[in-house]
């Protein structure tokens, strides 16, 4: 079992594409390298929240992303959504199909998803990992060895830095920067709208 | 902060007339309105107001103030139909769906000809996972509510979170001839006949789709909005066509003189980067780069098993 870290871009863009449509899905893929026996998830690129269901703007998106990622020096390495429900933390038919896209080129790739009823407690990463064995084999919610459960101390699974769940619910809350968050589908209407990096979203003092 | 309220009456207002669900705005501006008691000095748009801000309240989980919205409506319209459904949505807040439901059927028992509860006991079982039931129920609905376009984008929308993309065509296909010069159905139809696998059928309706929106602009025109979305769905279309052998369900037939199509649409995408100007290069220079010649890691992505 490798290791997976999530870093402060990657969690932030979640947050902030979950934040700015409350009542919709949102998609969109993880970017990342692997180190010795770690998937370091560095950034994302949010794709979707119009019409998840369909394939064509994500056929699209996808594959712009990739090559986006290439760019960067890295790799498409997992999946992220949230649901339209809080209590829906499935990873619907969709959400496998496009993770497997990525398992395609990445043999490691993960899957995550948001947990509606836990998101926006700052102790609490409310991301729920799902792994599959192979990319045609079903996605499955990772539990760990023993009793921990994911994010928390002593798992596979860790937010880097660990504070990032109280910071990116102060960046929604005091400075609202999940306006300023673009996906896929806002620059198909606007091309102007930066999708790719979203710098005015992440235009706030980052503190390595 | 009295100075502020005719201002802050107009946001609302235009947030009613373009249905924006800016529901946090909504309820910052409408809560100073509330207490200063300016509802009165609305007149007859004191009732919209109140049921928007109920609604933006409820959605921010504000049940204070949409109590309060709530009594003055009641107090002024006892036994409407429409506060009736108020009603429910503040029941649907905090309450179990169970009883949500319950108080719908009760509703429906007494007046059967009540579209909007229909439609809130639909999405109830939506948001309880009942899909199945509540697409049953949508299509009776629709039975006797046959003019609800909307009712058909959901009913298509429920389809296509099921995997019945053929399915989710037919349901559209009924927005379509109720609503024929609204892009953004058509393209939405594309956007599911091209998941449904019917490439044919996608392009067609994604030229249809810009059609409808060029009858609005000028020749020559930089694509703005819809069109560009339109615009990258028709040079997908093309791609797939010229890499393999492309059936239609529908029988659709290929427009003609493809590769000029797939010029077009490449020609038209890019028009919109360059025109979007110099912060945008390194965008432009990754579409440019996907637009060229087949190179793709990525390939086709199969939503349909």
């Amino acid at each position: 079992m490798v290791n997976y870290t999530v870093g402060q871009l990657a969690y932030l863009k979640i947050f902030f594409h979950a934040a700015k449509h409350p009542h919709l899905q949102v998609n969109g893929v993880l970017l990342g390298k692997k180190v010795s026996e770690t998937v370091e998830i560095i950034d994302a690129v949010p794709l979707l929240h119009h019409w998840t269901s369909l394939s064509p703007m994500m056929e699209i998106g996808l594959d712009l992303a990739r090559r986006h990622a290439e760019s960067l020096e890295l790799q498409l390495v997992g999946y992220y959504q949230a649901c339209e429900r809080l209590d829906d933390t499935a990873l619907a038919p969709v959400g496998e199909r496009v993770a497997s896209k990525v398992k395609e080129g990445f043999t490691h790739a993960v899957a995550l998803v948001i947990d509606g009823d836990k998101i926006g407690s700052p102790d609490n990463a409310a991301l729920i990992p799902y792994l599959a064995q192979s990319p045609s084999s079903s996605w499955r919610p990772y539990t760990e060895a023993g009793t921990a459960v994911p994010f928390s101390s002593g798992s596979s699974f860790s937010l880097s830095p660990p504070d990032l769940p109280a910071r990116a619910v102060s960046l929604v809350r005091d400075q609202q920067l999940q306006r300023k968050f673009g996906d896929f589908d806002d620059h198909l209407e606007d091309v102007t709208i930066d999708w790719l990096r979203n710098k005015a979203a992440m235009s706030f003092d980052i503190q390595e | 902060m009295l100075a502020s309220l005719p201002s802050a009456l107009q946001t609302l207002a235009n947030y009613r007339i373009h249905n924006t669900r800016a529901s946090k705005e909504v309820v910052d501006k409408g809560k100073v309105l509330l207490d200063a008691q300016a509802a009165s000095s609305l007149g007859d748009d004191a009732w919209a107001f109140l049921e928007q801000l109920t609604l933006a309240a409820i959605d921010v989980a504000n049940y204070e103030v949409a109590d309060e919205c709530l009594r003055q409506l009641a107090a002024q319209f006892p036994g409407s139909p429409r506060v009736d459904v108020l009603s429910g949505i503040r029941m649907e807040a905090t309450q179990p769906p169970e009883i949500a439901l319950k108080f719908y059927d009760e509703l429906l028992e007494t007046d059967s000809s009540n579209a909007a509860i229909y439609k809130r006991r639909i999405s109830v079982l939506i948001r309880i996972g009942k899909i199945e039931q509540a697409v049953t129920e949508l299509s009776d609905y629709l039975d006797t509510f046959y003019t609800d376009v909307e009712g058909w984008v959901e009913l298509a929308e429920l389809y296509s979170s099921c995997n019945q993309y053929t399915s989710a065509t037919r349901a559209l296909s009924h927005a379509l001839l109720l609503a024929p010069q609204n892009p953004f159905y058509v393209l939405q139809f594309a956007e599911t006949a091209y998941t449904a696998d019917d490439i044919p059928l996608a392009i067609k309706m994604f030229m249809l789709a810009l059609d409808i929106i060029d009858r609005h602009a000028s020749e020559e025109s930089i694509p703005t909005g819809v069109s560009i979305r339109a615009w990258y769905g028709v040079k997908l279309c093309c791609r797939a066509l010229s890499e393999r052998s492309c059936s239609s369900a529908s029988d659709t037939l290929l427009p003609k003189n493809l590769p000029l199509l797939d010029e077009l649409s490449t020609e038209r995408v890019l028009t919109a980067y360059s025109a979007a100007g110099k912060d945008n290069a390194t965008g432009r220079e990754l579409v440019l780069s996907w637009m060229g010649p087949s190179d793709r890691s990525g390939g086709r992505l199969h939503f349909v098993r």
